[in-house]
């Protein structure tokens, strides 16, 4: 079906790299699906867009052919591409918020496809476009058609985007991390539904992700790229079991496994939540209700011990993770930290309190001053709370040694450094204040995976080291699984179940719990 | 070096520099250049530019052309500058504390903004002037409390974004006072914006003041750009020069400010696109 | 339904706005030193003390502070914004007398700011880098750094006194008594210049917020998927480049309509152009408060109700938008 021969795409002068992909083979018979699997950098985005001939301004192939049934796609006048574009070859893109057009009805933009390559009445046309919404799973097809992309969930929007690309029965479909902006759940619906859409049409599929993990679920071949060569392609099982390529071994062992973790230890109890509520108000007259964020949520952490948060978007985890530090202050309900209310507290005993709970962030770009030195944003914690600058800046060049980085990035500024590098300097923040209770708010989210695995070996290490208490916060299972010695899972503000991270795993008792375990990729069919 | 670098990426900007820089030093040299001021009659009235050694020519009255265009740059630039001093002073403030506290105090400034934007605001700074007699003083206030509530709404935009940012939680789990915060880690993020909006601002002073002299609204013993351009009304049918001289002056003094707020855009503010 | 509510709920705002605009411009024009019966006395000739005394009682202006803007503030809840000391008349009739000029000026430069500004725009975004799309830039560039006086006055003495084609003050040719279409075609030819005067400071504006919109809507992850559709790029260009690039426009057409209704006293000055900015020159001369006032006023509520035709249309144009 589709077969790509030394592919080389050039980048424009004044880029990180020379080459976007570097003599590239791979290809996708009939009826099979291939994954394409590497990390951000790897070329493999733009490889499928280079199949579609959406190669952005700048970026050009400079070497290799494309063969789509046999037919060199990259020797094609644009007018034969064009036609062939949404008819015979289909892609659908990673973030379906920002794929569809935000001011045109969803059914519109599915006409608007169809129509671009025959011509059909609007009886037949509005038939068809409800016919293909229904077949996707979406329900009340009709008053669908006529809504705005941000009315609709991810999840929908994500099926319309399928829908759309579907809807002249093409050959070939090219997902681009479809799932990646999705929540697991979600994820786990849409993964079904192509799927099924694969079998029933039995169409290629061209799958890109960089979760090797997804692999085991839905491919029948694997192909592995990394900065822009292949490294190692094969049948999806073989590939798994016995990878031959050290890159693919690391890519591999980079999924966390939930299979390490010992008994949770018997510590006092360092910080008790109680009946903690939150609503966010919307602003204006007219609207005093506002947006349930925590419903009655309660908890417990002991010395010694990682507790893991989980929950999807909206869950109010991160809203729990706020109001602990005090960042935000809850409607209601009681936080007992080391024996004293952290609600009643002001002023200087506020303050102390304070440097022992600590946080590590989210986006690491946008948790670090972009304007100070790495030296100054590690020192300014322990110097507001009175420590000398010379005794601070001998402890920051420790700390930053601690995690992992040269003494030399202290004279540094953040946007010399990488996502990873980035987290690792908000830890050595966090930990200056040799806090007791350390929260990382889905630290891992933004990171590739290969360094997030690092990222959470350096955790667990520090964890161990200092003693810490820690509230990991994630959407991710598996992650919970690696690190994390009790679980709670909260779904829409409220827990829905909490205990041990073993028997959670193997005997989960609330339906939601369950959803979440089943949605984790590659779960069943992964050597362990 | 990096800063001057990125600053004179474009060549419009070292341009602008260039020129800029040259009017500024006319401007702060006319009483030595021109001795004899700009209102003493020197020579026949409306030679045009180049005879009998008027480098300009010289206007209805007999009067040294460029001499008044020197002149005219002290006043253009002096409103320019004081006034944007007194707004982003003003607008700053006000907009800072706005957008990092939020709540009543920002509804109350916004609210201000509206209004500020809903009245006819040149009708407004022609009233301020007109009834608190035309002087130096009163056009750089009249100019200063028009242009003060968009300063206030940009500052507040930035410093509102900023406080969101994660650095910012960070530094307050770290204990850092709201002082420390405000000034040591919001404030050097929305500099860079702020600099480059001043250099608008400044501009647009300039072409304010330049309206209000023309009008006849400015300082009556000062000479200006934009009351030369008013006295030529009846001239300039026969003398071009009168008029388009220090119209011509009022454009690339702006120009040049436009040149190097986008120098400086490119230099501060790295990661913003044109 | 909601549509409504919003409506009225901003008409109740843009009564106390207009409320606030009075007490505001009530105690700044207050600020002046001398009194309205000085200058009016100064005016008619007279300096006659009894003549002042009386002048100040006929126009109220003897009594205390409250009691005047209380008395002020029924009148114009009543529709009558006072009478104007110079001219004797009603100062609503004055100022409905002179507006429809102002608005004709400002239609036709809002037309032709927005027209030229956006083709230009949507042309220089099509070849980014190119000479075509650095001519843009630096017409834009000149035409925002350009005093509005100076062009005005450069445009007449090319169009009127070198080349002759234009007329370059007035409304219409005084004293021609024109009816009809022939006065229609002459008040056309008066308006161009100083419509053009006011429109190509916009049209620069326009034409660097279309072209950075597009440029920057062109890179937007749903043109890709327009793309990968299949579509032609005119069909990419027209419906989901240009159409939603637009969006931001509306928002400055609006602010463009504010302005220009509040600020065009310098172009119709420089053209002598009878609308409600020369008006406002003449009040700010004659120390009209009545009529100052008026005019705050009448302003105020037109640019209140742009602000709410913008909005409306901007929530039109973008469905995203809810209006609170």
């Amino acid at each position: 079906m589709l077969a790509v021969g030394g592919l080389t795409l050039t980048l424009p002068p004044g880029a990180d790299r020379r080459f976007a992909a570097e003599a590239v083979d791979l290809a996708v018979g009939a009826n099979e699906i291939v994954c394409i699997v590497g990390e951000s950098g790897s070329g493999k985005s733009l490889t499928a867009h280079a199949v579609m001939g959406l190669l952005p301004h700048g970026v050009a192939a400079t070497a290799g052919k494309i063969l789509f049934e046999g037919e060199d796609l990259l020797k094609l006048p644009s007018v034969a591409m064009r036609r062939r574009r949404g008819r015979d070859i289909a892609m659908i893109f990673q973030d379906p918020m920002a794929a569809l057009n935000p001011v045109m009805p969803v059914g519109r933009q599915i006409a608007e496809q169809i129509l671009a390559h025959e011509a059909m009445p609007d009886g037949k046309l509005r038939k068809r476009v409800a016919g293909l919404l229904e077949q996707m799973g979406l329900a009340d097809a009709a008053n669908l058609a006529r809504a705005y992309p941000h009315q609709l969930s991810g999840g929908q929007r994500q099926r319309v985007m399928i829908a759309m690309a579907l809807s002249l029965g093409p050959k070939l479909l090219i997902a681009d991390e479809p799932t990646t902006a999705l929540d697991v759940t979600t994820q786990a619906q849409i993964l079904k539904l192509i799927r099924r859409l694969q079998a029933e049409r039995r169409m290629s599929v061209l799958f890109i992700t960089h979760d090797i993990g997804l692999v085991a679920e839905l491919g029948d071949r694997v192909v592995v790229m990394r900065h822009g060569k292949v490294v190692e392609q094969g049948p999806a099982r073989a590939l798994l079991e016995a990878p031959s390529h050290p890159y693919t071994r690391e890519l591999i062992a980079a999924i966390p496994r939930g299979q390490a973790v010992p008994p949770p230890p018997d510590g006092a109890p360092l910080m008790q939540a109680s009946g903690l509520c939150k609503r966010y108000r919307r602003a204006g007259f007219f609207a005093p209700r506002g947006e349930t964020a925590l419903d009655d949520v309660a908890l417990v952490l002991n010395r010694g011990e990682t507790l893991g948060i989980v929950g999807e978007s909206g869950s109010g985890k991160s809203t729990l993770a706020r109001c602990i530090v005090r960042l935000l202050d809850p409607d209601a309900g009681r936080i007992i930290f080391d024996g004293q209310e952290l609600g009643r507290l002001k002023g200087r005993a506020l303050r102390d309190t304070r440097r022992r709970i600590q946080m590590v962030f989210q986006d690491p770009y946008s948790s670090l001053n972009p304007r100070h030195r790495v030296g100054a944003i590690l020192t300014a914690g322990p110097r507001a709370h009175g420590e000398g600058a010379a005794e601070a800046q001998a402890r920051a060049a420790e700390m930053i040694q601690l995690v992992g980085l040269p003494p030399e990035a202290l004279a540094r500024f953040a946007h010399e450094f990488s996502g990873g590098q980035r987290q690792r300097i908000g830890l050595a923040r966090a930990l200056m204040l040799k806090p007791d209770l350390l929260i990382a708010d889905e630290p891992l989210s933004a990171l590739d995976m290969t360094v997030q695995a690092q990222m959470l070996a350096l955790l667990d290490d520090v964890r161990r080291k200092m003693n810490l208490a820690m509230l990991f916060i994630t959407h991710d299972m598996r992650v919970a699984a690696q690190i994390c010695h009790r679980v709670m899972v909260m779904r829409r503000g409220r827990v829905v179940e909490s205990g041990p991270t073993r028997a959670l795993f193997e005997a989960p008792r609330d339906d939601y719990t369950r959803a979440l375990l089943a949605a984790i990729p590659g779960r069943v069919s992964l050597p362990s | 070096m990096s800063f001057l670098r990125a600053f004179f990426a474009r060549p419009q900007t070292l341009a602008g520099f260039c020129i800029f820089s040259a009017i500024a030093i006319i401007a702060l040299a006319a009483p030595l250049l021109f001795p004899r001021g700009p209102f003493t009659i020197v020579g026949m009235p409306l030679l045009p530019p180049g005879a009998s050694g008027f480098a300009a020519g010289s206007d209805v009255l007999g009067r040294d052309m460029a001499a008044e265009l020197a002149f005219g740059a002290r006043i253009s630039l002096l409103v320019g500058i004081a006034s944007t001093i007194v707004s982003i002073g003003a607008g700053g403030v006000l907009g800072a504390v706005a957008g990092y506290h939020g709540g009543l105090v920002d509804d109350l400034l916004m609210r201000v903004t509206e209004f500020f934007q809903i009245i006819p605001s040149f009708v407004l700074v022609m009233v301020l002037v007109a009834f608190l007699q035309p002087s130096l003083a009163s056009t750089v206030l009249g100019i200063a409390l028009i242009t003060w509530p968009q300063v206030a709404r940009v500052v507040r935009g930035e410093f509102l974004a900023l406080r969101q940012r994660e650095f910012v939680a960070a530094a307050r789990m770290q204990g850092l006072g709201a002082g420390r915060i405000i000034f040591g880690e919001i404030l050097p993020n929305a500099l860079g914006p702020i600099i480059v909006i001043a250099t608008m601002v400044v501009g647009n002073a300039i072409l304010t003041e330049s309206a209000l002299s023309f009008l006849g609204l400015g300082d009556p013993n000062l000479m200006s750009w934009g009351s030369m351009v008013g006295g030529s009304r009846s001239s300039m049918w026969v003398a071009w020069w009168t008029m388009v001289l220090p119209g011509l002056c009022i454009m690339v003094t702006v120009l040049a400010l436009n040149f190097i707020g986008d120098g400086l855009n490119d230099a501060l503010n790295p990661r913003r696109g044109r | 339904m909601r549509r409504l509510r919003y409506i009225l709920s901003r008409l109740v705002k843009a009564g106390l706005v207009t409320v606030a605009v009075v007490l505001l411009s009530f105690f700044l024009i207050r600020l002046a030193p001398g009194d309205a019966a000085t200058v009016m006395a100064g005016q008619a000739g007279y300096a006659d003390e009894a003549y002042m005394k009386g002048l100040r009682a006929e126009y109220g202006l003897d009594q205390p502070l409250p009691a005047q803007l209380w008395k002020y503030l029924t009148a114009v809840a009543h529709g009558d914004l006072g009478t104007s000391y110079g001219r004797g008349q009603k100062v609503l009739a004055v100022i409905l007398e002179r507006l429809p000029n102002t608005l004709l000026l400002d239609a036709f430069a809002l037309a032709v700011a927005m027209g030229g500004g956006i083709w230009l725009g949507a042309l220089a975004a099509r070849r980014p880098g190119s000479a075509g799309d650095a001519a843009v830039s630096l017409a834009s560039m000149l035409f925002y750094a350009m005093p509005q006086f100076w062009l005005g006055m450069m445009l007449v003495l090319v169009f009127s006194a070198w080349l002759g084609w234009l007329p370059p003050f007035g409304i219409e040719t005084l004293g021609a008594d024109y009816a009809g279409l022939r006065r229609v075609a002459d008040i056309a030819q008066h308006m161009i210049l100083p419509g053009m005067t006011l429109a190509l400071y916009y049209l620069a504006n326009y034409a660097r917020l279309t072209r950075v919109a597009m440029i920057e809507t062109a890179g937007e992850d749903y043109v890709k998927t327009a793309r990968a559709k299949g579509l032609s790029e005119r069909q990419v260009a027209r419906r989901h480049i240009l159409r939603n690039a637009m969006i931001p426009l509306i928002s400055y057409a609006g602010l463009q309509a504010s302005i220009l209704v509040g600020g065009s006293v310098v172009v119709e000055n420089v053209f002598s152009w009878p609308g409600l900015g020369t008006l406002a020159y003449q009040a700010v001369g004659a120390r009209d408060n009545p009529l100052l006032l008026g005019i705050f006023i009448v302003t105020a509520l037109l640019v209140c109700l742009f602000n709410l035709l913008t909005d409306i249309a901007y929530s039109i144009a973008d469905p995203r938008v809810e209006l609170t």
